[in-house]
């Protein structure tokens, strides 16, 4: 993915109404020296715990299998044997769908008893041809295996029944809002915003599926997933001042230099910036809150935040912690973030003295530190390609 | 009539040594002096390193740095100019 196309995966899911776990399970992982992404998103019989569980050790033996390019079909025959049997049903049971993303070469995706993926190219949704494999140890089960190259700006969205089966039994709806239903949405939605980012559109469609319900609530699990082939979108962040104030010019060039989106997290960092390169910092009015200062906006940049209580929140945020309805500095940062696939860290070690007073209410975190947080934050939940250098 | 300018200064340090309440500062403002100040957020004065000045949070009030400011402290000042006093 080096400079190449880029795979953005975005996924959204809420359990079925009153659970508090979701029986679906969802694992992506990039393999950077054979330039692979492997996703796979598998729903475990029932919902709840155990369902849960299920479907993550469908995901993660899935995962390995694929990743370990073993065959497919005594592959799956493990993984059915794999799972505990349910006590009441006495079958062992979750449907998956794996897709193996080579990105200079051929896509592989390999479903059992999950709804179709749908492939959406320039728009419309279109027909993948797939075989079928059978198992003579599970003959009731069929595995579709669909290959084909991915064309940039091609999504891969896959989903749980819980999706195509929202509105069940409604008026509007007697058999659910179907694949079909799905699929029309998505077209829209792209035709909307053709650049929709991946994690955007699984959210879009999640809440779709939950507004087909009647009540608004899941009738089962439901868990969206988008893989989207496009032109990376680079993000430069810098954060702190240069540890030999000789390269503060270097360090500030690098916001106009940057072919990408840029953002500062900083006072001193945004003051160094203006100094050099002549530029005017307004701060915007109504931005701030009694927990984190307001952000500012400076030409030629995104977002000008400041620097270790934002970063704090934001790690906070990247790790799960989300309320609702919050618009912030980090919040901002955030969405940035989502909306990025190659993001750029370049943080600045000198010590802020004025941070050192023993006086200070509250124990300021050291810039690196947090900015480690946030790298793995992004890598690991919103599989983000980061790099992090020191200055 | 003149109005007077604060910059409230919400870099790190000034947040957390107070400047999250001075942001209430026009909730503050006595009837006389609210039409006649107009406040505005700094994202960093640039004042808490420089051992010139005393210390965070730091406001300037028509561009004069005020260290260790408080709301009282600030109203006190508008109060002094808009009287003349200053």
């Amino acid at each position: 993915m080096n400079g190449a196309l880029f795979l953005d995966v975005g996924q959204a899911q809420c359990p079925k109404k009153g659970e508090r776990v979701c029986g679906d399970a969802f694992r992506s992982r990039k393999f950077p020296a054979e330039n692979r992404v492997i996703s796979v998103l598998a729903d475990g019989l029932g919902s709840g715990l155990k369902a849960n569980v299920l479907a993550t050790m469908t995901a993660t033996m899935g995962l390995k299998f694929v990743s370990a390019d073993a065959q497919i079909l005594p592959a799956a025959e493990i993984m059915m044997e794999a799972l505990p049997v349910c006590r009441v049903r006495k079958i062992s049971y979750a449907t998956f769908t794996i897709i193996d993303c080579r990105m200079e070469s051929r896509t592989r995706v390999i479903e059992l008893d999950n709804p179709p993926f749908i492939l959406i190219r320039n728009g419309e949704p279109v027909d993948v041809a797939h075989r079928e494999l059978v198992s003579p140890k599970h003959r009731d089960r069929v595995l579709r295996v669909s290959e084909f190259e991915m064309q940039p700006e091609d999504r891969i969205v896959a989903f749980t029944d819980g999706i195509s089966q929202a509105g069940l039994g409604t008026d509007r709806h007697h058999l659910g809002w179907k694949r079909t239903g799905v699929a029309g949405f998505l077209c829209r939605r792209i035709a909307a915003a053709p650049t929709v980012s991946a994690q955007h559109l699984a959210e879009q469609l999640l809440r779709e599926a939950l507004s087909q319900e009647a009540d608004g609530c899941a009738g089962d699990d439901m868990t969206a997933t988008v893989l989207y082939f496009r032109q990376p979108r680079r993000l430069l962040v810098l954060s702190g001042p240069p540890y030999d104030q000789a390269r503060d010019t270097e360090y500030a060039r690098m916001i106009d230099e940057f072919p990408g989106r840029r953002v500062i997290c900083g006072g001193t960092t945004a003051n160094i910036v203006a100094r050099i390169l002549h530029r005017e910092i307004e701060t915007v009015i109504d931005s701030g809150s009694r927990t984190l200062p307001a952000f500012s906006r400076m030409p030629g940049t995104d977002l000008v935040t400041e620097g270790i209580l934002t970063l704090t929140r934001t790690a906070q945020l990247l790790e799960g912690d989300l309320q609702p309805g919050e618009r912030n500095a980090a919040t901002s940062l955030v969405e940035l973030f989502r909306e990025s696939d190659l993001i750029e860290f370049v943080v600045g070690t000198r010590i802020n003295e004025a941070h050192q007073d023993p006086t200070l209410p509250v124990d300021l975190e050291i810039r690196r530190n947090i900015v480690r947080r946030i790298a793995a934050a992004l890598r690991d939940r919103l599989f983000k390609e980061v790099s992090v250098r020191f200055i | 009539m003149k109005k007077y300018t604060v910059c409230i200064c919400s870099g790190t340090t000034c947040f957390v040594m107070g400047s999250a309440e001075l942001q209430t500062l026009a909730d503050h403002l006595p009837p006389e002096l609210k039409d006649r100040v107009e406040i505005r957020f700094s994202h960093c004065l640039g004042l808490c390193n420089d051992r010139n000045f005393s210390r965070a949070p730091f406001v300037t009030i028509e561009g004069e740095p005020m260290g260790g400011a408080t709301i009282p402290a600030i109203i006190e000042r508008l109060g002094k100019l808009a009287s003349g006093n200053a």
